[in-house]
């Protein structure tokens, strides 16, 4: 084939070289091949155009040289009264013919020169009339006929038939079904995020009715950790972060918005009203509670509180973002780039966007450090947007060069003119805006929707550009299946899991993945979908899959973010003086969507696997192959825990023999039986680590669970406010010097279990701090008895939340004290001589808590002690290298690339 | 349209399955060559450059919160003579500023300056080390930027942009030539000062760009590297059993599946076994002798921007492409003891004259000089004024935000020696001669790399991304290049 030969051209010449240029060109010819004789102007000659010509004869007028504009067929013209560029029908007498094909300064005057293909086409094309159409993308999706296939056999669904009819077209041939054990694997994996249990392959494979997968996919559609994994993806988009990023990076709590996405998307709310919630929830009438919550979505901008900075320059960027992301999410379009002038190659004018501008530009939140507005809820607080009075509304104006100190002409809340009008009576605010983005006319929600539904359920978009659908973006694979499934997905009125369902029924997804090099070699990428997709899993899929198969994840869903094991040193922000404190039981191995993420310093595993940091909206990540994902998944601890489980159990639960103990524990973590020679090399690895593995090296691999994961070992001497809550003696009456030792009499003192904190007469007896003891005085002395049980303890240490100071004493001995104020729970060392007073039997915690500035702040404190029992004597069955062998081969297990990929 | 690194992807899956077709899988199966392999995978191998380049590495100086130009490298005397008096107001115009209200004092300099070495710069009396070989070194004292507040300021100068979310410089120059060392990052980090800088580890990141070439921070206690050590339990020799067990059971699958992303992630598991033996390696410093041990001021073990000076030397040696040390603690607001420029800047300043010297001649004697650019300097600069935080003058002296006027320096690599390059007017405010802006320094860096800073992108978002940003402003500082 001819294709192939260019192929191979391009390999031998250009790639090392200039990879963009030659990738630009082997499409170029691909396209023009395959075309034959008449030149399409929107799949040859627009994307060649918008490459190399728009960034100077584009829609951008300040950066336009020579007059000379080549996006429209007016400008090319030269009709609207700029220079002529183009003669529809003779290139010998176009202007941009003779400059592209100039023997000494040809045009383009930078990169490579169009090759010989280019330049034929656009010639052609000129001869051909020079028509110009519009870009594919901004046209409203039109539902097409099912093409005609000659195997008719094979499709289950409408998809089959655009992917077969391709594939036909090119002479191939699908792909044999993938095996029901890796099929079952591959659906819960992109369906919930996690490896299916062994029980329902089971079920599934031994299911033999003609529906058994359907049903199969159904059950996996209803659990709730469906929710979780699709949240998952919708939160890379919100740029969903636990802090406010920018230097201090402050904790913020805006976690109930992310338990709402959980929750919207396991209701299956359909995807209009998904997004109007999320916009402009607080628009709606009479809006709920969670109506409210939903609008985080925008509220995950980044907040500069750092001194000097101008609060109006951080809000002005927080709006810019939210413009930005708002045609991101929803249009696919890079509106961000016109921010500061007109966009050079989509539609959309600097007025236009600052018109956009305009319906974000009325809420209250500023860049503060309080985060406000939020919204109580429970215990805690969640931020929200809220539009200012109807007598505050802001004026917006256009940015000169995107300069918010730099005002130009004042424009109205409007939507981009190169789209279908907002309806006559819809409001001109948030909600007028997101109604307008789902309404059925857009042209591109339902297409980048479901594109990106496709990208995560088959490594890759069928436009690969997720994040753009304008005339920059990639063209998409297959045209056609697109607008099928856009219509689809708004004939059913934006019905999400249906529109999963159906994609991951068809024919082509569940293809094997298996390829022949002949296959690697015409289709690296798998473009054309002749095979199952095989990429790697993202990064909280590996996380997640390692828990689940050594059966430690918690199933628990919702909540404050959790903070498991990270190696220590990773939180160190200059003026924010925050912890990471390991939380304790289950929550140290929840699902990843749970763990803290701090935009400054992220668990440092997620991020080495490409898991966006909540800077900035994610619409695809980028997979790499990195040694640094090796060390991770080698050496971490926590998966030298996962590794000790999987051991343990294999022990616990398999056959004595070594080949029965290589089947289970293959099984339990692959998913399938390992093949002989598999078998065979592990039960060499095996006999290899028994080997190297003594006394002393073996009681370390069996007792990670210990070190790590067992909550048991760490007791609450004093429990703090959060849980079963210590009570305390105290009292607001100076005692007197002798009121921390033991000998003092505390009779007459009040009890009552922390929190202890002012609250406004207000906030009496509401929700926000429902548990604790109020205290409004100066001071507060307070004293609590506890037992310490004999036997050695490790790390003792106060976990104290405290706006105000303290100073804390044990047995008398002073222990610990601050006046630097903590809104979250902070964890103190215990001065040396305090810890020595400690003794078995009874003790004495005595705490001295006071104001620092004005009662109204909120003066508060709760106090907890806690310590870890030690490890205790060598367990005889955790010492033996016969024993400990098996985390050796579950660590290599849990590393293999299978583990760590989709297929 | 693609993105370059699909086409990456893309040829390193070709280049290997036409290795494959050859008898990679036969070669493999032998155990042959492991090493090879991995390298003709690794998106870090050595590529070619956009012109012959003048520095083949790069060691970056950052020294974070900023550190005051007027007592350390640009001398003015004139100011001295306003000290105590009132700041006039064509300064003050429409200003912002960190902390100064109302009308602050002019500080004149409490520290005695004079001049040094052939080219006669100009240099405090706190950096008497650095002082010595000023004539190996370009002075730059007219730079400018447009960031006044030290996380934008920060991710401008690195990222080239204030927000967060672009490539750094070092991303961007691994991005452009690879690196010489597959057993070691290609773009090493190094954190001292008791804190990570204001931008945090955006600062290094690979932002857009694909994840492989964000910076590796190496940290000087713990791990050098997250996750480097062998786990409690497992032996150096155990590892690598179970490293060949994942290559051969990978190989296994892969004979089964095709895919020659199981090749590539062999290579990678390979490296990693390299780099846990090659990264303890460079950073253990006990090995050199007492002789630059005494030069730098270095204590094997102990934590400290001398540490990381010799560090950084050791890994340019070995061929890491872009080294980047942050200095924390230069941020001299008055406000405190620990923030006044009469008691603190001395101590930082001593913390890091003796090694930036010992730096330089090291590189020197070693031949490297030649062949690696030094850039020092802060992300911005600080008043001539006296800040006067809250609109009072308490016991404490200090400097705010400046971001019109600061220095920097340079040495090495394409860059001339012994000049004094730029100036501010006479009380250090503005620059008034060969002004130097962020974006020219950047542009700068990649030049003396090899790397056009015009050309050099990465398409993102629309736009095709560049460190100096999507308009033409920066040129390169041409009075500077040897």
């Amino acid at each position: 084939m001819k294709n192939h030969q260019r192929i191979r051209e391009h390999r031998a010449g250009g790639v090392r070289r200039n990879l963009a240029a030659a990738w630009f060109a082997l499409v170029g010819s691909f396209a023009a091949l395959a075309a034959g004789p008449p030149v399409d102007f929107q799949r040859d000659i627009r994307p060649l155009l918008a490459k190399r010509c728009f960034a100077c004869h584009g829609p951008d007028e300040g950066s336009r040289q020579a007059g000379l504009r080549l996006d429209t067929f007016d400008g090319a013209t030269g009709k609207n009264g700029g220079r002529t560029g183009i003669v529809p029908g003779s290139s010998a007498q176009s202007r941009v013919f003779v400059r592209i094909t100039h023997p000494t300064t040809p045009m383009p005057p930078v990169g490579e020169r169009l090759s010989p293909t280019e330049v034929d086409l656009i010639k052609r094309w000129i001869d051909q009339g020079a028509a110009y159409t519009r870009h594919w993308a901004f046209a409203k999706p039109v539902r097409p006929n099912l093409p005609s296939v000659r195997n008719q056999a094979w499709p289950r669904s409408g998809i089959d038939y655009f992917v077969l009819a391709r594939l036909e077209q090119e002479n191939l041939k699908p792909s044999r079904e993938a095996d029901a054990n890796l099929l079952a694997r591959r659906a819960a994996l992109d369906l919930i995020g996690l490896p299916p249990a062994p029980e329902w392959v089971r079920e599934f494979v031994d299911d033999k009715r003609p529906d058994a997968y359907e049903r199969y996919i159904d059950r996996l559609l209803a659990m709730p950790q469906f929710g979780e994994r699709w949240a998952r993806v919708w939160l890379d988009l919100a740029r969903y972060a636990d802090t406010q990023g920018y230097e201090r990076d402050f904790r913020r709590s805006i976690w109930p918005y992310r338990d709402w996405v959980i929750k919207a998307i396991n209701a299956n709310m359909p995807f209009d009203q998904f997004s109007i919630r999320q916009l402009a929830g607080d628009l709606l009438p009479s809006p709920t509670e969670d109506d409210l919550i939903a609008t985080g979505f925008h509220r995950n901008t980044m907040t500069n509180p750092e001194a000097g900075s101008d609060p109006e320059e951080f809000r002005d960027l927080a709006v810019k973002d939210r413009v930005a992301v708002t045609g991101q999410v929803w249009m696919g379009l890079t509106w961000g780039c016109a921010q500061c002038h007109t966009h050079k190659y989509d539609p959309i004018s600097h007025a236009e966007f600052y018109q956009l501008y305009a319906f974000l530009n009325q809420t209250q939140d500023a860049n503060r450090v309080d985060d406000t507005p939020s919204l109580k809820i429970g215990g805690g607080s969640t931020l929200v947007m809220r539009d200012l009075p109807p007598d505050k509304l802001r004026v917006t104006h256009i940015e000169q060069r995107g300069n918010f100190l730099d005002p130009g002409a004042e424009v109205q809340a409007a939507t981009p003119a190169a789209f279908f009008p907002m309806p006559g009576d819809a409001p001109r605010n948030r909600l007028g805006l997101a109604e307008w983005l789902v309404n059925k006319e857009n042209p591109l929600t339902a297409r980048v929707t479901v594109n990106r539904f496709w990208a995560r359920l088959f490594g890759r978009g069928i436009v690969e550009t997720e994040e753009d659908f304008g005339t920059q973006g990639s063209s998409p694979s297959h045209p056609e299946l697109l607008d099928w499934l856009a219509t689809e997905f708004m004939n059913s009125d934006w019905n999400v899991k249906a529109m999963l369902k159906t994609i991951v029924t068809s024919a082509t997804y569940r293809q094997s993945s298996d390829a022949s090099a002949a296959d690697e070699e015409r289709d690296p990428y798998n473009r054309l979908l002749a095979r199952g997709a095989r990429y790697r899993l993202d990064a909280e899929m590996i996380h997640d899959q390692m828990l689940s198969v050594a059966g430690l994840l918690s199933s628990k869903m919702y909540g404050p973010p959790v903070m498991p094991w990270q190696p220590d040193g990773i939180w160190q922000v200059v003026y924010n003086s925050d912890q990471w404190i390991l939380s304790s039981g289950e929550d140290r191995y929840r699902r990843s969507l749970y763990t803290f993420l701090r935009r400054t310093s992220p668990y440092p595993w997620m991020t080495t696997y490409d898991a966006p940091t909540g800077e900035v909206c994610t619409m695809r990540r980028i997979r790499t192959n990195t040694p640094l994902q090796a060390l991770a998944s080698l050496n971490d601890p926590v998966s030298m825990a996962a590794a000790q489980r999987i051991a343990l159990r294999t022990l616990d639960e398999a056959g004595a023999s070594d080949q029965a103990r290589i089947a289970y524990m293959f099984q339990m973590a692959v998913g399938r039986q390992p093949s002989p020679s598999e078998a065979k090399r592990l039960l060499a690895l095996h006999r290899d680590a028994q080997a190297d593995l003594d006394a002393e090296s073996s009681q370390k691999l069996l007792n990670y669970d210990k070190v790590l994961y067992s909550s048991d070992r760490e007791i609450a001497l004093v429990a703090d406010g959060r849980g079963k809550a210590s009570s305390w003696q105290y009292t607001t009456q100076d005692p007197g010097d002798a009121w921390k030792t033991s000998a003092f009499d505390a009779n007459a003192w009040k009890s009552g279990a922390g929190p202890f904190a002012f609250r406004s007469p207000a906030a009496q007896g509401s929700a926000e701090s429902p548990a604790g003891t109020p205290w409004d005085s100066e001071q507060l002395w307070m004293r609590y008895e506890f037992d310490v049980p004999a036997g050695p303890l490790e790390d003792p240490h106060l976990l104290i939340r405290c706006t105000g100071g303290f100073e804390v004493f044990l047995n008398g001995v002073r222990a610990a004290a601050s006046s630097i104020e903590r809104t979250s729970y902070y964890k103190y060392a215990i001065d040396k001589p305090a810890i020595a007073a400690l003794k078995p039997g009874r003790n004495l915690i005595a705490v001295r808590a006071y104001r620092i500035g004005e009662k109204d702040r909120g003066q508060s404190i709760d106090v907890g002690l806690v310590a870890v029992r030690s490890l205790g004597p060598p367990d005889p069955r955790r010492d033996q290298p016969a024993r400990a062998a098996w985390v050796v081969v579950a660590n290599t297990i849990l590393n293999l690339d299978e583990m760590l990929t989709r297929r | 349209m693609s993105s370059d690194y699909s086409l990456i992807q893309e040829y390193t899956r070709r280049h290997f399955l036409e290795r494959c077709q050859l008898g990679l899988a036969g070669m493999f199966l032998a155990g042959l060559n492991r090493a090879a392999v991995a390298a003709e995978t690794n998106p870090m191998v050595p590529k070619p450059p956009h012109f012959a380049p003048k520095a083949r590495a790069v060691i970056y100086l950052h020294m974070a919160g900023s550190p005051s130009q007027l007592d350390l490298l640009d001398y003015k005397p004139e100011l001295i003579k306003y000290n105590g008096k009132p700041c006039p107001d064509e300064l003050l115009k429409g200003k912002r500023f960190a902390f100064i209200k109302g009308v602050p004092q002019m500080m004149g300099t409490p520290f005695q300056f004079s001049q040094h070495g052939e080219s006669g710069g100009w240099v405090s009396e706190l950096l008497p080390n650095f002082s010595n070989v000023i004539d190996d070194v370009t002075i730059i004292r007219s730079m400018t930027t447009e960031q006044f507040n030290h996380a934008p300021a920060q991710l401008f100068l690195h990222t080239g942009n204030s927000r967060f979310g672009a490539a750094s410089m070092g991303a961007w120059a691994t991005y452009g030539l690879g690196s010489e060392n597959q057993d070691l990052p290609g773009f090493v980090v190094l954190v001292g000062g008791g804190n990570n800088p204001d931008g945090g580890k955006s600062l290094w990141g690979s932002g857009f760009l694909p994840s492989v070439y964000q910076g590796v921070q190496c940290r000087t206690q713990g791990d050098p590297v997250l996750y480097l050590s062998d786990p409690d339990g497992i032996s150096r020799a155990l590892r690598r059993k179970t490293v060949d067990a994942i290559g051969d059971l990978d190989k296994l699958q892969q004979e089964a599946t095709g895919d020659p992303e199981t090749a590539a992630r062999v290579s990678q598991y390979e490296l990693a076994y390299r780099m846990q033996i090659s990264v303890p390696e460079v950073m253990d410093i006990s090995r050199e002798p007492a002789s630059i041990h005494k030069m730098y001021g270095t204590e094997p073990g102990s934590v400290s921007f001398a540490n990381n000076c010799l560090l950084a030397r050791r890994l340019v040696e070995k061929g890491v492409r872009f080294v980047q040390l942050f200095q924390w603690g230069w941020d001299h607001h008055g406000s405190n003891r620990r923030e006044d420029i009469r008691y603190d800047l001395p101590d930082r300043a001593r913390g890091i004259d003796q090694p930036v010297a010992a730096l330089i001649q090291d590189l020197k004697q070693r031949g490297l000089l030649d062949q690696t650019l030094v850039v020092w300097g802060g992300e911005f600069g600080r008043t001539p004024m006296r800040e006067n935080r809250g609109g009072v003058y308490g016991s404490f002296m200090g400097r705010d935000h400046h971001p019109h006027a600061f220095s920097m320096w340079m040495a090495g690599g394409g860059v001339k020696r012994g000049l004094n390059f730029g100036a501010t007017d006479e009380i250090g405010y503005y620059p008034v001669e060969n002004k130097v802006t962020i974006r020219d320094l950047q542009a700068t860096v990649l030049h003396l790399l090899g790397l056009d800073a015009f050309r050099l992108s990465y398409p993102f978002q629309g736009l095709n991304q560049r460190l100096i940003g999507p308009t033409d402003e920066a040129t390169l500082i041409k009075g500077i290049l040897a």
